[in-house]
C-alpha cells in the first residue's frame, strides 16, 4: 500500500508463476549516480526490484508489470518541468531496457492516487483518487 | 543542514513573527478569535512523510518563495476539507457544512492563502532585512501527502530530509483548523540562520 502520490510513482512486479511480487515508490527519474536511495530513482529501483525477484528464483517472462501516479498537482513554478511525466517516462524506459513489458498503468493527470498491490490476491493492483472508489487496473 | 538549539529557537521565532501576522489577518477575515500554536520545526525524511502528512482531504494554496532568492522554497496554507468549506461558509455567508467545494469556494481559498502568505512573508522580511516575495498562488484540494510529496519531489535542491516549519491557526467559533507551513530550501534556510544571528549578536 502506498498513500497519496502525486508526481511520484508507485510501481508493482508480480511473478504469476511463484506468486510473489515487490512494490516501490519512486520519487525522480534520475539518480545521478547516487546510490544511498536506489528505491527513490526509477533508473536505480526498477534494476534493484528486479534482482530482488531474481534471487527469489523469478523469470522476467513471468513478471506482470503495473504502474500508478506520474500526476501534475500543481501548475508549475519557476522553471521545474513536469516531473511526473518524467517519472512516467523514465519508468517505461527502463523496464524497456530491461526488455520488461508494461501490462497496466494509470499516469498523469492532475489528481493524486492512493495504489494498493496485493500479491496473495494474483498480484492485483487497485487505485484510488481522493474521492473515487478504488479500481483494479 | 543540522540547526543548533540556538538556532531553533530564532526559527521559532520567525514563524511566530509571520504566523502572527498571517492569524490577525485570518482573524479580520472571519471577524472572529484566531487562536496559533507555538510554531513547531520538523525535519522529516522523504521516505517517512507519510508519518506526518497523512491521505485526507486537504485544501492546499502553495507560493513558490521568490525575490531575492529566486527559488526559496515554498510556503504553504494548509486546511482540511471540512474546515475549508467551514471558512468559506462563513466567508459567503452559506451555513450547508457538508456541501462540497466550488469554484466560488475555490477563489476565496487562493484569496485568503494570499493575504495569509503575504502577512507572513512580510512580516519575516522585515525583520531580516531580506525581499521575499510570493509567487502566484496554486490550489490543489486533494489527498495531503500527495501534494506535500510533489512539491518536494520539485525543489530545487535535491534532498532525503525536509525542514517543516508548521504553526497551526484555529478559529474555535467555526471550527476552523489550519495550518501555515514554510517548507525552505537549504540555501533559504541558511540566509535565514545568518541573518538571524547577525541580528542576535549584530558586530
Amino acid at each position: 500500500m502506498t498513500i497519496g502520490l502525486g508526481s511520484c510513482i508507485g510501481l508493482t512486479l508480480y511473478d504469476r508463476d511463484l506468486r510473489i511480487g515487490a512494490m516501490v515508490h519512486i520519487m525522480l527519474p534520475d539518480s545521478s549516480g547516487r546510490t544511498d536511495r536506489p528505491g527513490k530513482y526509477a533508473d536505480t529501483a526498477i534494476p534493484l526490484l528486479i534482482s530482488k525477484l531474481v534471487e527469489k528464483g523469478s523469470r522476467r517472462s513471468s513478471l506482470v508489470v503495473k504502474m500508478a501516479g506520474g500526476a501534475c498537482m500543481f501548475e508549475y513554478f519557476g522553471n521545474n518541468l513536469n516531473i511526473g511525466e518524467r517519472n512516467a517516462e523514465r519508468v517505461r524506459a527502463v523496464l524497456a531496457e530491461h526488455n520488461l513489458r508494461l501490462h497496466a498503468e494509470e499516469v498523469g493527470g492532475k489528481a493524486g492516487r492512493t495504489v494498493a498491490f496485493y500479491p496473495d490476491e494474483g498480484g492485483k493492483v487497485t487505485v484510488r483518487s481522493a474521492d473515487g472508489a478504488a479500481h483494479e487496473i | 543542514m543540522k540547526l543548533s538549539s540556538v538556532q531553533i529557537d530564532a526559527m521559532q521565532e520567525l514563524g511566530n513573527i509571520g504566523a502572527a501576522h498571517a492569524a490577525t489577518t485570518l482573524s479580520q477575515m472571519l471577524s472572529s478569535t484566531v487562536e496559533m500554536s507555538v510554531p513547531k520545526i520538523k525535519v522529516v525524511d522523504v521516505a517517512q512523510l507519510a508519518e506526518h502528512i497523512g491521505e485526507e482531504p486537504a485544501a492546499l494554496v502553495v507560493f513558490e518563495l521568490q525575490g531575492e532568492i529566486p527559488h526559496g522554497g515554498y510556503i504553504i496554507f494548509y486546511i482540511s476539507r471540512a474546515s475549508a468549506v467551514r471558512l468559506t461558509n462563513t466567508m459567503l455567508g452559506l451555513t450547508d457544512p457538508d456541501r462540497s467545494l466550488n469554484e466560488m469556494d475555490e477563489s476565496a481559498l487562493l484569496e485568503v492563502g494570499n493575504i495569509m502568505a503575504s502577512a507572513f512573508l512580510d512580516a519575516t522580511a522585515e525583520l531580516l532585512g531580506l525581499v521575499m516575495l510570493p509567487s502566484p498562488p496554486s490550489l490543489t484540494i486533494d489527498m495531503a501527502h500527495a501534494a506535500m510529496e510533489s512539491l518536494i519531489a520539485q525543489m530545487q535542491e535535491e534532498i532525503d530530509e525536509v525542514m517543516l516549519f508548521s504553526t497551526e491557526l484555529m478559529c474555535a467559533e467555526h471550527r476552523i483548523d489550519s495550518d501555515i507551513i514554510m517548507m525552505p530550501e537549504s540555501s533559504m534556510l541558511q540566509t535565514f540562520v545568518d541573518r538571524l544571528e547577525n541580528l542576535m549578536n549584530p558586530s
